[in-house]
């Protein structure tokens, strides 16, 4: 059985620590899609339309005068008011939150409400940002998983697979041939999981192959960490030595420091990190001689047809 | 070419097939030992012609997303090997022929 990554004891102080940590600035869309008092309702019905969100702020000069929806769009659309302006329909009594609230308070002043949206006011009462269940969502995940990360250096695997974010770390042993490879299978599933585009799978699979293939090879240890969102596909190799004396002389095709018993293996070739850089968008290597070798390799995604923005 | 079709060109023994493998085309045969070079090609589902007997020939062999795996050399993969193929969904195959052999017999199949 895998080791509990977190105390049972300890898990709730962590999400409990991010809630008093977060602000409510943190988890905010800053992107705010926002009309004006005097626009018809016909403006708000394409202004929903184009930019996909169900509701909007009515804001002019960064103050906000109320809020309104498609609930609102579809009342005037039965009345057949659509060319009457958005004050005549939006709501006026808009329940906010302030910016510099911690992400906990925000989060119960959202609970006793119904609405879906909440705008965010600075010191000035000025609209700067909106809040959402899906924008509070998305951060607080990311934060988990900056936070597994760390609990990942201690030797601890604990995968996440949602739709908007897929995290997994793997513990290479060295020399451990009869594993090697199964992060990087595990890595292409994940990915496939997600509807990634075929041949960017393809891409990071051999990337994280790779990667494995040399932590197996040679270090003396390491993980491999792989973090997937909407927007990038993220692996980072971290061992603990013996790191490269030459990192320029590692990037060249054909070097190698392999023994024959691992080319036997049909490893070894020296295309190991230069393949990695071929596939991928963004290669960073570091290493230091008694210290490690970390490899950083991140690769952007298309952005999707469907894909729908955060509302 | 249908997968069976080479199988057959080479005298192969299948050792693990997927259910309907007539629908796996193969245009492509890369042969080598050397899974790094395996992983340097960009070919489409390409036949995996080696004659290294291990798991990494059919993880190597996963994620360039190859249509099959055929062993020369008269090599018997251990059935370990023939589980994973199950299980990664690759077809394996095994041939009496050397790899130099082998490979002229399949350049020969796909150029007809």
């Amino acid at each position: 059985m895998k080791p509990i990554p977190i105390s049972a004891e300890q898990s709730p102080l962590l999400f409990l620590e991010l809630l008093y940590k977060l602000r409510v600035r943190d988890v905010m869309v800053r992107d705010l899609v926002t009309i004006r008092r005097d626009a018809s309702m016909r403006d708000l019905q394409r202004l929903l339309q184009t930019r996909r969100v169900s509701g909007v702020p009515v804001v002019e000069d960064k103050r906000l005068y109320g809020i309104i929806s498609i609930e609102d769009l579809i009342q005037a659309l039965e009345a057949n008011r659509m060319d009457e302006p958005v004050s005549q329909f939006m709501a006026t009594q808009v329940i906010t939150v302030d910016e510099d609230m911690p992400l906990s308070i925000g989060l119960s002043t959202c609970n006793k409400y119904e609405y879906r949206r909440f705008p965010v006011l600075n010191a000035r009462k000025e609209t700067v940002g909106i809040v959402t269940a899906r924008s509070i969502n998305t951060r607080l995940l990311m934060e988990l998983f900056k936070e597994l990360g760390r609990i990942e250096n201690e030797g601890v695997q604990t995968p996440v697979q949602s739709d908007s974010c897929s995290f997994n770390s793997f513990r290479i042993s060295p020399s451990d041939f009869e594993n090697a490879g199964k992060a990087a299978t595990e890595i292409k599933t994940m990915l496939q999981q997600r509807g990634v585009e075929p041949k960017m799978i393809r891409r990071v699979a051999i990337a994280a192959y790779e990667l494995e293939m040399n932590l197996v090879v040679h270090s003396d240890g390491g993980t491999l960490t792989f973090r997937a969102d909407e927007g990038e596909i993220q692996l980072i190799s971290n061992d603990q030595g013996p790191g490269i004396e030459d990192v320029n002389l590692a990037m060249q095709e054909g070097w190698t420091t392999a023994n024959e018993w691992v080319r036997s293996l049909g490893f070894g070739a020296g295309m190991g990190l230069p393949n990695a850089k071929r596939v991928s968008d963004e290669f960073h290597i570091t290493s230091e001689i008694g210290a490690g070798t970390t490899v950083t390799i991140r690769n952007i995604l298309a952005v999707r047809p469907d894909h729908k923005p955060s509302s | 070419m249908k997968l069976p079709a080479l199988f057959d060109a080479t005298q192969a023994e299948v050792l693990w097939i997927a259910p309907d493998p007539n629908k796996i085309d193969v245009q492509h045969v890369i042969s080598s030992d050397l899974m790094s070079d395996v992983l340097m090609m960009d070919l489409e589902h390409p036949l995996l012609l080696t004659s290294l007997v291990s798991d990494q020939s059919l993880r190597t062999a996963h994620v360039v997303e190859a249509a099959a795996v055929l062993i020369a050399n008269d090599k018997t993969p251990p059935p370990q090997m023939v589980q994973l193929a199950a299980e990664l969904q690759i077809p394996l195959a095994r041939t009496a022929l050397s790899k130099f052999d082998a490979a002229v017999v399949l350049g020969k199949a796909l150029a007809r």
